[in-house]
């Protein structure tokens, strides 16, 4: 079952990545957060029932709820429901990401250890790659908040893959979800106003 | 303590509990270096090179909160305690990650510098301040999410559930047992998480917008003792792996972020048309010259920790003088600036002895050190590596004396100066002093200190 829900998480990795719609990419973050939930329940046997119930709760609530919600809100408040015009074309993004599946495929292979599934591995270094391709091609503020959650998910999965042994590591891990609450409180602060969401006053 | 300058509404008793929080970091620092190697409350021992970075620290933070105080001398009451809030947090975490025995607890703390400095980055409430704080926390979230992912591959190769923080001290027998590819993937993703606060290339461009916004005492902070953090983080994996088979890839890597990083500033300072700008990527240029110094290794161990504990003087001298640089001239813009010899001799004179000081030019102690890479190099017979790195820094010596010598004895290029603000020569005192402090290692570096360098780097080949 886990390994339906990773194959899954992958598909929306790539969808993410050709997406051109900022209401697909507020979609998938929350799907991701639902797949998150389910592969923490099936995966995280061996922790106590505490902290099971703190990473669950927080990732359906922060993951799944509270970031696609926000995300929406700064779409409909903003107006710019399109991708910025200067992004790559989708067509390459979807070359660069099979790219990067097959890079991270053959990267986890390497690196087996007895410590880690593969595919945990996979995905979570699939994860990060999108996420940094969708920060290095695209213009606008808001999606590279998204190249950000994805890449935060990268480390959420790649901290479930030793959650068993080291439950610390989710929770720090967690963290990282601070920077996301500042980042998209950032964004309603700087008025979200088209021309703002590309930054450009700050210059040499 | 912050948590109280937050609450009471007292601008008499901020001030008072901040005096009060310096000399508590200052007794603190001595009781760490007393009790050298000794642990704290498990997560924290006070190793050399930990010690050594809190005692620069220290050194730093009184003439900080002092022109902290000039800074916001016109500001409300309630900025005024938000600032000195983020301020003892922003102190707090880099304590915490100097003094940190495991990757986890040293990742918490950098995560909690990049809040309070925020927070301070934000102080003055304008359009550009909010850019600034949001393009740092971005790029440092990006880079401490990547770091955090270096840790996660780090765990794999413990991968025991005995010890969450992931100590240094056990580390050392696993690092030598492990897949080296897990361990190259691992250091790469350190040091381009780690990056953010170090200020090298990949992740440079992080302190740059911060540093055109940001109050002089933070930029000072983020330039020096911030950084020192990142050296920190990435020297302690460094160390931890270099008895590997992985030291020459370490060594490749940070010579590579080293040279790529001074091609930057050099590219930037050529061009570059603000002066906090221009500190910035004198700090970019200073950062690569730590991140060669580590990567050639012998001499050059010695040389990193001297060049970065000497630019943390340097840098925080001149960025302290900045607020009293814009109350003079108005503006950063060095199109705007000149005649400040004129208008401030006192401070014309911090410009000229900073601009030596940083350029590493006799007598500044920064010479010594960065005749210690050039050695390094000389005896690895890296003599491609040694042309590349003159011709650089041969680039920045020209670009940042032109542009000082200009503001101090030129005319402003497009405009009229306006009237300038009257400083209390008292306030250049701490630029001296510590300038005089750099200068002077030029000729005597004190045994305690090169003995703390000494045992920093005792664990490296």
């Amino acid at each position: 079952m886990v390994n339906y829900l990773i194959v899954l998480f992958a598909v929306t990795l790539i969808y993410i990545s050709v997406a051109e719609r900022f209401r697909i990419y507020a979609g998938l973050m929350g799907l991701q957060g639902f797949l998150l939930f389910g592969i923490t329940l099936l995966e995280l046997q061996e922790v106590n029932t505490t902290n099971l119930v703190i990473i669950a709760s927080e990732t359906v609530f922060f993951k799944g709820l509270v970031v696609p919600f926000l995300l929406f809100r700064i779409i409909k408040k903003t107006g710019v429901y399109k991708v910025h015009k200067l992004a790559m074309p989708g067509f390459y993004l979807l070359i660069l990401t099979i790219i990067a599946l097959i890079l991270s495929l053959v990267l986890s292979k390497a690196l087996v250890n007895p410590y880690i599934n593969t595919e945990y591995m996979t995905i979570a270094l699939f994860c990060l790659f999108t996420g940094m391709l969708l920060i290095v091609t695209h213009k606008y503020i808001l999606s590279q908040v998204i190249g950000f959650l994805v890449i935060e998910n990268a480390v959420f999965i790649l901290s479930l893959a030793v959650g068993n042994k080291n439950p610390m590591l989710i929770n720090i891990g967690i963290l990282l979800d601070i920077f996301v609450g500042v980042l998209i409180l950032g964004m309603f602060a700087l008025r979200l106003k088209p021309h703002t969401l590309e930054l450009t006053r700050l210059k040499d | 303590m912050a948590i109280l300058v937050f609450i009471l509404k007292n601008r008499t008793i901020t001030k008072n509990i901040i005096i009060s929080y310096i000399l508590l970091h200052i007794v603190f620092t001595a009781y760490c270096w007393i009790n050298l190697n000794s642990t704290e409350l498990v997560y924290f021992t006070f190793d050399s090179a930990g010690v050594l970075m809190l005692a620069v620290l220290s050194l730093l933070l009184i003439p900080t909160v002092y022109h902290g105080f000039v800074y916001t001398k016109t500001d409300k009451t309630r900025n005024f305690n938000i600032y000195h809030t983020a301020l003892i947090a922003l102190v707090t975490s880099m304590t915490g990650a100097y003094l940190a025995n495991g990757m986890t607890v040293l990742w918490i703390f950098v995560e909690a510098t990049t809040l309070s400095v925020a927070a301070l980055v934000y102080h003055d409430r304008t359009e550009k301040a909010l850019e600034a704080t949001w393009k740092y926390v971005f790029i440092c979230s990006v880079g401490i999410a990547i770091a955090y992912i270096g840790i996660l591959l780090l765990s794999f190769i413990y991968g025991r559930g005995d010890a969450p923080i992931l100590s240094f001290s056990s580390f050392l027998n696993l690092a030598s047992i492990a897949n080296p590819l897990y361990l190259k993937i691992a250091f790469v993703f350190v040091v381009v998480g780690f990056s953010t606060k170090m200020g090298l290339f990949p992740m440079h461009t992080v302190t740059t917008d911060a540093h055109s916004v940001a109050p002089p005492p933070i930029s000072a902070l983020i330039s020096t003792t911030l950084m020192n953090v990142g050296f920190l983080a990435i020297f302690r994996v460094y160390t931890l792996f270099s008895s590997t088979v992985i030291l020459p890839f370490m060594n490749n890597v940070l010579i590579l972020s080293g040279i790529l990083s001074l091609l930057v500033a050099a590219g930037y300072m050529l061009k570059a048309k603000h002066m906090k700008r221009m500190l910035a990527y004198s700090s970019l240029e200073n950062m690569g010259l730590v991140a060669i110094a580590l990567g050639i290794g012998g001499i050059g161990y010695y040389a990193a920790f001297l060049l970065i504990i000497l630019h943390s003087l340097t840098k925080a001298s001149l960025f302290f003088h900045m607020g009293q640089f814009f109350r003079v001239l108005h503006t950063f813009r060095l199109d705007d600036c000149g005649k400040y010899m004129k208008l401030h001799p006192a401070g014309g004179l911090i410009m000229l002895t900073g601009l030596f000081g940083i350029l590493a030019i006799p007598p500044s102690g920064l010479f010594i050190s960065e005749l210690m890479i050039f050695k390094g190099l000389v005896f690895n017979n890296q003599w491609f590596l040694l042309i590349v790195t003159a011709l650089l820094l041969c680039c920045i010596i020209y670009a940042l004396s032109t542009r000082v010598m200009h503001i101090v004895f030129s005319d402003p290029r497009d405009i009229e100066l306006q009237e300038p603000g009257i400083i209390k020569p008292a306030e250049t005192i701490s630029q001296f002093v510590l300038l005089g402090l750099v200068f002077f290692m030029c000729f005597y570096q004190p045994p305690f200190l090169v003995e703390m360098i000494n045992r920093s780097i005792v664990a490296l080949p």
